[in-house]
C-alpha cells in the first residue's frame, strides 16, 4: 500500500491480520462473528420497532422496506467493491444518476426498449467506472482526489446534456417493476440485489480474478511481484463499482417512474454515507483486502431499518442523518477496538 | 430550540385562525369522524408551505379530526419524500394532501396509497395523469404567472425586454410559469430575455439573481418572479440598486416582498392561497373518507397536467392592497370553501 | 534549498507555488475585461470580493488539514452549523451579535477538536471520521432548525456581510486579509505552523524529531473547524438569513482550491498563497459564466476538471523534484 493509500485507510491493519493468522487463529470466524453480529441486530432492532409500532411488521411496511433497502444495498456494493482494492469511490452518486439518465433517454428520447436501455445504462456505469480506473492507474494518484474530481465532471457533463431536465416518459413496463409485490411482501428490486449478491460472493470465494482482487487490495507489492496485473484490477473493480452505481440509479428509475437527475443530490453527494456505511458495518476494511459481501448486505438492510425506525418512532425526519453519522463512528470505533483487542490477546 | 417559522405579519395567525373558527360555522355539519388522520406532505422546506401547518391545525379542531399534521421531509428530494410517505402509512396516518415532488415521479407513490385505500389529493402543485389522486387543487400557476406578467406589461412601453426568474426545475408548476411568461410577453410585444430558473433556494438566488443584475441590469426594463426566495432575493436587488427603473410583479406574500411595494421598488405582488389550500383540502379529506365522493362530472378545470384541477385562487395586490392582503386571500378561501361540497362532493 | 535558487529569481518564482496562479488570475482578468468591461464594474468587483471572502475561508479551512497529510469531509458541516447557531442564538436567545460570532467560533472550534481528537487517539483515518462527523454535524443543524433558515438576523450583522467601505471593497475583505495574513505568518514563522507541515511530509520522522504527531492533528483540525465557522458566520452576514443548507456546497471548493495552489494531498507541502489565487481564479471563472450567459451547469465540469489538471502538475512537479534528490518515486 503506498503512502497515499494510508491517507484513507489509516493504519494498516494487515500486520494484526498476519499475526492472527500466524498465530492459528482463523480470520474466517473474525469474519463470521461480524455479520452474525449483524444478524442479531437486524432481529434486535426489528423487536423493538415493532413492539413500539405492530405497524412496522405489516406487510406494506415490510415491502417497502425491502424496497429502499435493495437500493442502499447496491449503493453498499458499488463502494464495496472499490474499497477491496484498499481506493475509494466518491463518484459512486454521480455515476449512477449519470447512469440512470442515460437510460432513461434511450428509453424515452431514443424509444429503446427497456431490456436495452438497461443494458446502456449499465454500461454507462460501467464506462464511466473504467474511466476513473484508467486515471488512477495512469496518473499514479489516489482515488480520493481523481474520484471526488471525476464526481464533478461526470455529474456536470450529465446536468448539461440533460439540462437539469427529467425523463418522464418511461416505459410502463419497467416502471411496474418498481410497484410489483411478490406474496404481497417482496420487491422485485430485492431479488435483484440478492442476486448480485450472489454473484459477488461468487466472484470474490471462487474465481481467481476474485482471489486476486483480493490480493492487490491486501498488498499491492507482493501481488505484483506473484504476476498479478494490479493495474488491471483496479481497473476492472472500478469499472465494476460503476456498473453496480449504474444499477442502484437504473432501479431508482423504475421505483419512481421517471428519471430525475436530483436523485442522489448535488454531484451525488447523498449517496456517500450509505455507500460507505453498508461496507464498514459489514466489515469489510478501508485497507482493503478483506471483504465481506453477506455483511455490505446485512449492513445495508440494517441501515435502512434503522432509518425506517426512526421515522416511525417519531423521531422525526431531521435527526435521522445525527444517528446514521454516530452509528457510523460507534461502527468504526468498534471495530477497531475489536481488532486491537484480537491482537492484543494473541500476543499476550 | 425552535426555529421560527416565517409568517406574513406578526397578526396573521390570529386573524387567520379567527377567520378559520368564522368558516367553519359555515361548514355542513361536519360528520365527527376523529378517526381522520391526515397528512400535509410538501416535496421539502419551504416557506410557502408554513401555513399548511397552521391550516392543518385549524381544521383538524374546526372539523374534529383525528389529526391534520404537517410532515415535512428534510430535503427537497424525491427518495426522502417517498419514506416519509411509506413510513406515515405504517403510522397510521389515512388520508394525503401531497405537493408532489416531481409530477411524474410522484406518481407512483400516491397510486400506493391510494391502493391502501387513503384518499389522496394533490395540493398547490399536480400530478400528471392518469394517477389515482381524487383532484389537484392549487394556484392555476400558468394563470397566476400570466396575469402578473400582463400586470408588469401594462407598466412597461412597448418592445419591453424583461428576466423571469422561477422556482426549482422539478416543482410541477415552474414550466407552467415559464410558459405563461413566455406567452404574455408575445402577446404584449415584449421580450422574455431571460429565464433563470432552480433558485427557489436562497444561496443559488443571491447568487445567480445578483450576478445577473450586476452584469446585465441596463438591458432590461423589468423583473417578474415566479417563486418565493427569487422574489424575495430581487426585491432586495432592487432596493440596492435603488432607481426604481426597473419594475418588478412578484409572488406571494414575504414582509420584504410586501416592504419593497409599499416603499415603490416592487409593482406588486401575485397572491397565493396556501392557507386555503391546506385547510380545504384537510375538510374534504375527511369528508372523503367519511364516504362522499367526488363528482363524477365535477367542474373541473385543466392544465398542463392534470384534467381534474381545482384553482385555490390567485389576486394582484398593488401599493394599495398590501395592507390588507390577508383579507384579500380570506375571501377568496371563504368562497370556495362555501360552495365546495355542493359543487364538487357527493355525499 | 540552495539549490532551487541557482537560477535566480525567475526560478525562484517558478519554484514557488503561488506564482503561477497569480499570472493565471491576471490574464483571466485581462481577457475577461477586454470582452465585457462590466465585469470590472464597482458592483461587480464588489460581488467579486464578496464570494472570495467567504471562499477563500473555506479553502484554508481545508488546506490545514492537507497541510497534515489528511482530509477533512466535515469543513462544510461544520460551517453551516455555525451558521445556524450564530443566526439562532442571535435570532431565539437575543444574544448580541459580536458574543453570538464569538460562541459560534468556538462551536467550530470545538467541533474541530472532536475530529482531532477522534482521530489522533483512534488511529482511524481522518476520512471516515470525518464522513461520519459531517453527517453528525449536518443532522444536528437539520434537527435544530427543521431545515427553516433563521431569519431575524441583525442590520449590523447584514451591514457587515454586504456593505463597503472604500469604493467597492466590502467590510468582509477584512477577515479574509487578516486570516491570510495569519496563516501564512503561522505556516512560514510559527513552530507549531512548520511542525504542521513536518507531520505533513513524514510523520514518522516528525515524531522522531520530537513533534507531538497526536498533538499537531488536534491542532490542525481545531483551526480547520474554526476556520469552516468563520465561513459559516461570514455567509450569515451576506445572505442576511440563518440558512441551514449553509455548506452543502463546500466540499469540492475546498478541495480545488487548495490543489490548484500547489498543495500536495499526501501533506508536506500547501501554499497559503497559491490556495488564495484559487479561490480567486474559481470566483473569477463562476462569475464569467453568468457574464456571459453560459450555461452555469459548465462550473462543475470545470472544477473538476481544474482539480485533475492541477493534482497532475503537482505530481509531476513532486515526481520530478524527488528524481532530482535522488530519492526513489514510488
Amino acid at each position: 500500500m503506498t503512502s497515499d493509500e494510508r491517507l484513507v485507510a489509516g493504519e494498516s491493519p494487515s500486520a494484526d491480520e498476519d499475526t492472527l493468522r500466524a498465530a492459528g487463529f482463523s480470520p474466517v470466524r473474525l469474519l463470521l462473528s461480524n455479520e452474525f453480529g449483524l444478524i442479531v441486530l437486524i432481529v434486535l432492532f426489528a423487536a423493538i420497532f415493532a413492539s413500539v409500532s405492530p405497524a412496522f411488521l405489516s406487510k406494506f411496511s415490510l415491502y417497502a422496506l425491502g424496497r429502499t433497502a435493495a437500493v442502499n444495498i447496491m449503493i453498499g456494493f458499488s463502494m464495496m467493491v472499490v474499497i477491496v482494492t484498499g481506493g475509494l469511490n466518491l463518484a459512486v452518486g454521480a455515476i449512477g444518476v449519470a447512469a440512470a439518465m442515460a437510460g432513461g433517454a434511450l428509453m424515452q428520447a431514443l424509444g429503446w426498449p427497456w431490456p436495452l436501455a438497461v443494458a446502456g445504462g449499465l454500461a454507462v456505469g460501467a464506462a464511466l467506472g473504467a474511466l476513473n480506473g484508467v486515471l488512477i492507474v495512469r496518473s499514479g494518484l489516489h482515488s480520493f482526489i481523481i474520484t471526488l474530481a471525476t464526481m464533478s465532471i461526470f455529474f456536470g457533463v450529465m446536468i448539461f446534456l440533460t439540462r437539469a431536465e427529467s425523463y418522464r416518459g418511461i416505459s410502463a413496463a419497467y416502471a411496474g417493476f418498481g410497484r410489483a409485490k411478490l406474496f404481497d411482501i417482496l420487491s422485485p428490486l430485492l431479488l435483484v440485489s440478492v442476486g448480485v449478491a450472489l454473484a459477488l460472493s461468487v466472484l470474490f470465494r471462487l474465481t481467481a480474478l476474485g482471489r486476486e482482487v483480493l490480493a492487490t487490495g491486501a498488498n499491492e507489492r507482493a501481488a505484483e511481484l506473484s504476476g498479478i496485473r494490479s493495474d488491471r484490477m483496479i481497473t476492472f473493480c472500478h469499472a465494476l463499482s460503476g456498473a453496480l452505481a449504474a444499477a442502484a440509479g437504473l432501479m431508482l428509475v423504475s421505483r419512481t417512474g421517471a428519471a430525475i437527475p436530483s436523485m442522489a443530490g448535488q454531484l451525488g453527494q447523498d449517496w456517500l454515507l450509505p455507500a460507505f456505511l453498508g461496507p464498514v458495518l459489514g466489515g469489510t476494511l478501508l485497507s482493503g483486502g478483506r471483504v465481506s459481501v453477506l455483511g455490505t448486505f446485512l449492513g445495508a438492510f440494517l441501515v435502512t431499518m434503522l432509518t425506517t425506525g426512526l421515522l416511525l418512532m417519531q423521531v422525526g425526519a431531521f435527526w435521522v442523518q445525527t444517528w446514521l453519522g454516530l452509528l457510523l463512528l460507534f461502527a468504526v470505533l468498534v471495530d477497531r477496538a475489536r481488532r486491537s483487542y484480537l491482537v492484543r490477546r494473541k500476543l499476550a | 430550540m425552535h426555529a421560527r417559522r416565517f409568517v406574513p405579519t406578526a397578526l396573521a395567525p390570529t386573524a387567520l385562525a379567527a377567520f378559520a373558527l368564522a368558516l367553519a360555522a359555515f361548514a355542513p355539519l361536519a360528520s365527527a369522524d376523529s378517526s381522520s388522520r391526515i397528512a400535509l406532505v410538501p416535496g421539502g422546506p419551504h416557506p410557502y408551505f408554513a401555513a399548511w401547518e397552521q391550516a392543518g391545525a385549524d381544521a383538524a379542531r374546526d372539523f374534529d379530526l383525528g389529526a391534520a399534521d404537517y410532515k415535512v421531509p428534510s430535503k427537497w428530494e424525491l427518495g426522502l419524500q417517498n419514506q416519509m410517505l411509506e413510513s406515515l402509512v405504517t403510522q397510521g396516518y389515512n388520508a394525503f394532501l401531497i405537493f408532489p415532488g416531481d409530477p411524474v415521479g410522484t406518481v407512483a407513490i400516491a397510486d400506493e396509497l391510494a391502493g391502501t385505500g387513503a384518499p389522496v389529493m394533490a395540493l398547490a402543485g399536480c400530478l400528471k395523469d392518469p394517477s389515482e389522486a381524487k383532484f389537484c387543487m392549487g394556484t392555476d400557476t400558468g394563470n397566476s404567472a400570466y396575469l402578473g406578467t400582463r400586470e408588469l406589461l401594462g407598466n412597461l412601453p412597448e418592445g419591453a425586454k424583461i428576466a423571469h426568474f422561477t422556482g426549482f426545475l422539478v416543482d410541477p408548476n415552474t414550466q407552467l410559469r415559464i410558459d405563461a411568461v413566455e406567452r404574455a410577453a408575445e402577446e404584449a410585444g415584449a421580450e422574455v430575455v431571460q429565464v433563470i430558473a432552480d433558485i427557489d433556494a436562497p444561496e443559488p438566488a443571491e447568487e445567480k439573481i445578483n450576478a445577473y443584475l450586476a452584469a446585465h441590469a441596463e438591458e432590461i426594463d423589468g423583473i417578474i418572479t415566479t417563486a418565493w426566495v427569487p422574489a424575495v432575493v430581487a426585491s432586495s436587488a432592487l432596493r440596492k440598486i435603488g432607481d426604481k427603473r426597473i419594475k418588478m410583479v412578484g409572488i406571494d406574500h414575504d414582509e420584504v416582498v410586501l416592504e419593497a411595494i409599499e416603499d415603490g421598488y416592487v409593482h406588486g405582488t401575485m397572491l397565493q392561497n396556501p392557507y386555503g389550500q391546506g385547510y380545504i383540502g384537510a375538510y374534504v379529506a375527511d369528508k372523503l373518507r367519511g364516504g362522499c365522493e367526488v363528482k363524477a362530472d365535477a367542474p373541473f378545470a385543466s392544465n398542463a397536467l392534470t384534467e381534474k384541477f381545482i384553482d385555490s385562487g390567485t389576486v394582484f395586490a398593488g401599493v394599495d392592497d398590501v395592507g390588507d392582503h390577508v383579507a384579500s386571500m380570506q375571501a377568496i378561501t371563504k368562497e370556495l370553501f362555501e360552495g365546495f361540497e355542493s359543487t364538487y362532493l357527493d355525499c | 534549498m540552495n539549490g532551487a535558487r541557482a537560477g535566480g529569481l525567475r526560478e525562484g518564482l517558478r519554484e514557488n507555488d503561488w506564482f503561477g496562479p497569480l499570472l493565471v488570475t491576471l490574464a483571466a482578468v485581462a481577457i475577461v475585461t477586454a470582452l465585457n468591461p462590466a465585469f470590472l464594474s464597482p458592483f461587480n468587483v464588489q460581488i467579486l470580493l464578496l464570494a472570495i471572502s467567504v471562499n477563500a475561508m473555506v479553502a484554508f479551512s481545508q488546506m490545514i488539514i492537507i497541510a497534515i497529510g489528511q482530509m477533512n469531509l466535515s469543513v462544510g458541516a461544520i460551517g453551516g452549523l455555525a451558521a445556524i447557531a450564530f443566526a439562532g442564538m442571535m435570532e431565539v436567545w437575543g444574544v448580541p451579535w459580536p458574543l453570538a460570532a464569538v460562541l459560534a467560533l468556538g462551536i467550530g472550534l470545538l467541533a474541530g477538536l472532536a475530529n482531532g481528537l477522534l482521530v489522533a487517539t483512534t488511529g482511524i483515518s481522518a476520512f471516515i471520521i470525518t464522513l461520519a462527523t459531517l453527517s453528525i454535524f449536518k443532522g444536528v443543524n437539520l434537527g435544530i432548525t427543521e431545515a427553516q433558515p433563521f431569519y431575524e438576523i441583525p442590520a449590523a450583522v447584514k451591514s457587515l456581510g454586504n456593505d463597503t467601505f472604500l469604493g467597492p471593497l466590502p467590510w468582509l475583505v477584512l477577515p479574509c486579509a487578516a486570516v491570510v495574513l495569519g496563516l501564512w505568518y503561522t505556516l512560514d514563522r510559527l513552530s507549531i505552523g512548520r511542525a504542521i507541515l513536518a507531520v505533513g511530509g513524514n510523520a514518522h520522522a516528525a515524531e522522531l524529531s520530537g513533534i507531538s504527531v497526536g498533538r499537531v492533528t488536534v491542532a490542525a483540525h481545531a483551526l480547520s473547524g474554526l476556520l469552516a465557522a468563520l465561513a459559516g458566520i461570514m455567509l450569515v452576514g451576506r445572505l442576511q438569513l440563518g440558512q441551514p443548507t449553509i455548506g452543502d456546497d463546500w466540499l469540492i471548493l475546498s478541495f480545488a482550491a487548495p490543489v490548484i495552489g500547489g498543495a500536495v494531498l499526501s501533506g508536506g507541502r500547501v501554499s497559503v498563497g497559491g490556495t488564495f489565487f484559487g479561490v480567486v481564479l474559481v470566483a473569477i471563472f463562476t462569475q464569467v459564466l453568468v457574464l456571459f450567459s453560459i450555461d452555469p451547469f459548465l462550473v462543475q465540469i470545470v472544477l473538476g476538471v481544474l482539480i485533475l489538471w492541477a493534482v497532475g502538475i503537482n505530481r509531476y512537479r513532486e515526481v520530478r523534484s524527488r528524481r532530482r534528490a535522488g530519492t526513489v518515486v514510488t
